[in-house]
């Protein structure tokens, strides 16, 4: 019901280039085809109403176009296809006016993307003010128009509001053209976004409108987000979570192509097998363990598994990075997954720390300083970032995951104190332990301006154990002996632990995702430790403590490989649609905006409509269009 | 009131020349006008010890280079050190004068969340006018008496600094931490080293941890960057090298009462080190403040220069290339960057003297 009392056309066009205008004089017909817009649009595929084809409406405005090029649309596509399929262009303007079907939201708005169920694609009259106003304004228009909110709340599809800002996506059950809807829809994630599909482009022509566009296009991409914007948009103790009422630029009801659902986090994964390569080489060797009679070929099986690991899953993110350039540098802005750009370099010093006895003893040293060279550049960075504040000061992104920055250090030292550099290690260490410290106490501060710790518990939080426990390792390397420094670094590391596993009850209920691998190397490191402070301190008791923390390491990582086989084959969903780096950069619209456009749609009767018509033209140079158009039009009522 | 005041002082200034002389060498301010003394006298801030703490840290580097290198002519080290003096005692003077005639001022200079730091500088100076005198043995009585002349104002500083952090509301450490408040670390640190000299190991311990642990929470918190905490005005990032100075003399204060440059401060050469690099990265950082000259340029020269004296302790402990050639490039360093803004200072010398509206002066509000 409310359905339909909402699905009231409120478009207004009077655009003006020449293929608008072909539109436009249309669009009066178009009211008689809006049942074939109908039938289009119940079409199980046509997702995108042709009226959200941006092109027609605003066309001949530069800057509606590259409002909508702002997220990166196909241009020449639209244009292509509108100067194509003219009948599609007059339905697209088919301002409906009533709708026959419940899935069709009446308001179209030529700029939206489509809602998740597609159906709605609404012209508003926005569309005029798309002529007065600058981009950032139109731009501001697709999210504070309460048109998609409530087509949301409508739709009750899921708590995700999409935003669909290719339009070209709209053509794919129409044209021939379908099977690049994929392709425009993640353009602006894409590297070299549109090159190679303009060169296939059938009109040389549209090439030339696009021009202006690309321009608006890279000036979106060369902006770095806000963190801001990630907290306000995501949730959960990863940040993976999209906040109900956000909007993503890529669709969501589709499976993104493979590498943009591959996240950094991948590489957790190396990290959980090449520690536990380390842990079976350690048992193996080590002196309190002899008793156990671990084979080598454990450590070196697990050690060639984990360099096949970190090839593939390095190559992979590679092709990542070389093909679709703006999710990785979205990643990089990700609070927490920034973190995750460490574990590479951290996996391939665990490599070098487990290799097998019997490829190598002893490793060269300038391979230490090579393998170090990239986290000294990632570390200036980041703590740089900490400390001269700005947006990612260290008091607003401190969270759990920052351990991964820290713990290289760590890492670090321990390697190069056990290939026998002297300097080196200490630096590391040094710089390790400042940051540490600073990291450790903000995180027990729980400042009130950390949002990013997780209310309840979450495996993230294991990150605690694994920095002392390392760091008592490379304390014990360099100064040659486990003495008290690193006996107080690993007795820290134990109760931490101790800590964290007695409250395992609240460890479940907890979504799987791979990052998983990345908290279980504290474990082994912990376990590591104890062999190493089992070594000085002989009694059956710490080799009780060894073989129980080895077993439970083994057992997580165990439990957490079937899980990973099940999650891959069985379900199918390894590679979720990564949403958290596909947010918009534009803030969401205020609830009570929302709310206000509701109530009056609510109300609506056609004298409302009629204002509305009347004073979306008037305009206004405010951000607000719908709001300016509203309240124009509740002046009418009440006068 | 206040407002009826300041007219009056600047038509002070209106009227008076100000003679374009480097301060440092003024040595006939007597002679002066009293209305440029006064005007002088009143845009003297602590601030300006930060030239004074430059050439007595200077004179300690090099006489640790003559110490170990003697082909430097000792005789550079002499004229540096008496320049130094000089300028340390008539800077004294003049700040003594100003507390006389101007006593409101210097108070809310006291009050000042960023000024009062630049009150430990004076003590700073002396003790290392002290440590690097030529003529003085360290374990002679005349030394003892003027460490303990100069411990004391850093003593009750620092009772009444540290004590306010926790316990006075409106000035909590969360509220006045700044980067400037490392100097009071590096006060305590000085004294440490300088009492090690002497050889009393348990008042060097003393004044060490008192420095680290202070040191410690200051770091933390500035590495935090709380919101809530004052702005820092962007003519002091120059202070921002303090970063790296406050851990360069920890180690030189932990390699003098340890006798050996150890682990620590091994450890703590490394992290001042690291944040030296982190610092010179960031260009960005201290641009803006770049473009007119200020007296806080001076904030360059001495963190460097304790930096370089770090690097030749760790030098000569760790015989190899790579730290002699850090020694030899932090020293360059220090000397070009003293020498550049030496020069700069007598080409900007009436805008030294000139109050500086942007730099927080004890009329500014304490917001700023």
């Amino acid at each position: 019901m409310e359905e339909k009392t909402l699905n009231y056309v409120i478009q207004v066009e009077e655009e003006l280039p020449t293929l608008l205008r072909r539109v436009t004089t249309e669009e009066m017909v178009g009211f008689d085809n809006y049942n074939e817009n109908n039938l289009l649009f119940t079409h199980p595929i046509s997702r995108f109403h042709p009226s959200h084809a941006s092109t027609p409406t605003s066309n001949g405005q530069e800057v509606s176009r590259s409002s909508i090029e702002s997220m990166e649309d196909h241009h020449n596509y639209n244009e292509s296809h509108d100067k194509e399929t003219l009948p599609w262009t007059h339905q697209r303007k088919p301002s409906i006016s009533m709708p026959t079907s419940p899935n069709i939201l009446m308001i179209s708005d030529p700029t939206t993307s489509l809602s998740s169920d597609n159906n709605i694609s609404g012209s508003t009259g926005k569309s005029v003010k798309f002529l007065s106003q600058p981009m950032a304004k139109v731009s501001s228009l697709y999210i504070e128009t309460g048109n998609d909110e409530h087509d949301h709340d409508r739709r009750r599809h899921d708590n995700h509001h999409h935003q669909q800002h290719h339009q070209s996506g709209q053509f794919q059950n129409q044209n021939p053209a379908m099977h690049k809807l994929k392709d425009n829809r993640y353009n602006s994630f894409k590297t070299w976004s549109g090159k190679l599909e303009r060169q296939f482009t059938r009109k040389p022509a549209s090439v030339e409108p696009e021009a202006p566009n690309r321009d608006k296009q890279n000036m979106n991409t060369n902006e770095a987000m806000p963190v801001d914007r990630y907290y306000d948009a995501l949730e959960g103790p990863e940040l993976e979570t999209l906040r109900p009422q956000e909007e993503i630029v890529l669709p969501n009801d589709k499976k993104w192509p493979f590498l943009l659902r591959y996240p950094i986090s991948t590489f957790g994964m190396c990290l959980g097998v090449s520690s536990q390569a380390i842990m079976w080489k350690t048992l193996a060797t080590a002196e309190p363990t002899k008793f156990l009679h671990v084979p080598l070929w454990i450590n070196m099986g697990l050690w060639f598994i984990s360099v096949a690991l970190i090839l593939t899953i390095a190559a992979i993110y590679l092709l990542k990075i070389i093909l679709y350039f703006e999710a990785v540098r979205r990643e990089y802005y990700h609070p927490i997954r920034i973190n995750f750009f460490f574990a590479p370099f951290i996996s391939l010093l665990f490599l070098a720390l487990g290799v097998p006895p019997s490829i190598m003893t002893d490793l060269p040293q300038f391979l230490w300083y090579l393998l170090m060279f990239p986290f000294i550049c990632l570390e200036l960075k980041i703590y740089g970032q900490w400390m001269s504040g700005g947006q990612r000061r260290l008091s607003r992104v401190a969270n759990p995951t920052n351990h991964l920055s820290v713990v290289g250090n760590f890492v670090g030292a321990l390697l190069g104190a056990s290939m026998g550099l002297r300097e080196g290690p200490i630096f590391f260490y040094a710089v390790g332990m400042a940051h540490y410290l600073v990291l450790f106490v903000t995180l027990y501060q729980r400042l009130p301006t950390n949002e990013t710790l997780p209310k309840e518990l979450h495996p993230v939080f294991f990150l605690f154990v694994a920095a002392p426990s390392v760091a008592s390792m490379a304390w014990a390397k360099i100064t040659g002996s486990f003495d008290y420094g690193s006996k107080v670094c690993y007795f820290i590391a134990i109760f931490l632990y101790f800590s964290l596993a007695v409250r395992i009850n609240f460890f479940r209920g907890i979504k799987f995702s791979l990052s998983w691998w990345a908290y279980t190397f504290p474990m082994t490191g912990a376990a590591i430790a104890t062999i190493r402070y089992a070594t000085v301190v002989k009694s059956s008791m710490t080799q009780f403590m060894c073989v129980i923390l080895c077993a439970i390491a083994t057992l997580v990582v165990f439990a957490l490989l079937v899980t990973t086989i099940i999650h891959a084959f069985v379900l199918r969903e390894l590679f979720p649609n990564d949403l958290a780096i596909a947010i918009s950069n534009r803030p969401r619209p205020k609830q009570n905006s929302q709310h206000r456009w509701l109530d009056q749609l609510r109300n609506v009767s056609s004298e409302n409509i009629e204002n509305y018509l009347k004073f979306t033209d008037s305009n206004s140079s405010q951000s607000n269009d719908l709001e300016a158009a509203n309240g124009k039009t509740q002046e009418s009522d009440s006068a | 009131m206040r407002s009826l005041e300041i007219p009056g002082q600047e038509i002070h200034i209106e009227i008076d020349n100000p003679i374009p002389r480097r301060k440092k060498r003024n040595t006939n301010l007597a002679d002066a006008e009293p209305i440029v003394l006064m005007s002088v006298l009143s845009s003297l801030h602590a601030g300006y010890f930060r030239i004074s703490l430059s050439l007595c840290s200077q004179a300690l580097l090099w006489k640790i280079m003559v110490h170990l290198h003697s082909e430097i002519p000792s005789a550079a080290f002499h004229f540096l050190w008496y320049l130094a003096l000089v300028t340390q005692v008539s800077l004294c003077f003049m700040y003594a004068f100003k507390c006389v005639f101007f006593f409101d001022l210097v108070k809310e200079e006291f009050v000042h969340y960023i000024g009062v730091n630049y009150l430990y500088a004076p003590s700073i100076s002396c003790l290392l006018l002290l440590q690097s005198a030529p003529m003085i043995k360290p374990h002679s009585v005349l030394y003892q008496t003027l460490f303990w002349i100069f411990t004391v104002p850093i003593l009750t500083l620092d009772t009444k600094l540290y004590g306010q952090w926790f316990t006075t509301e409106k000035r909590f450490l969360s509220i006045m931490a700044n980067p400037a408040s490392q100097i009071s670390v590096i006060a305590n640190l000085v004294a440490a080293r300088g009492a090690s000299e002497m050889g009393w190991k348990e008042c060097a311990l003393c004044f060490f941890s008192l420095g680290m642990v202070h040191y410690l929470v200051i770091f933390v918190t500035l590495y935090q960057r709380l919101p809530g905490g004052n702005n820092f005005p962007t003519t002091l990032r120059p202070v921002f090298f303090l970063f790296f100075a406050a851990p360069a003399t920890a180690s030189l204060a932990w390699n003098s009462i340890s006798g050996t440059f150890d682990i620590l401060a091994k450890m703590l050469f490394f992290l001042s080190l690291f944040i030296f690099i982190s610092l010179v990265c960031r260009p960005n950082l201290v641009k803006k403040s770049i473009k007119r000259f200020n007296v806080a340029w001076w904030a360059y020269s001495f963190p460097i220069t304790f930096l370089a004296l770090d690097s030749v302790q760790y030098a000569q402990e760790v015989k190899d290339h790579f730290a002699s050639g850090l020694m030899f490039i932090f020293s360059s360093m220090s000397v070009l960057i003293f020498l550049g803004v030496m020069l700069l200072t007598a080409a900007n010398s009436k805008r030294l003297l000139r109050r500086d509206p942007v730099l927080w002066s004890a009329t500014a509000p304490k917001d700023k």
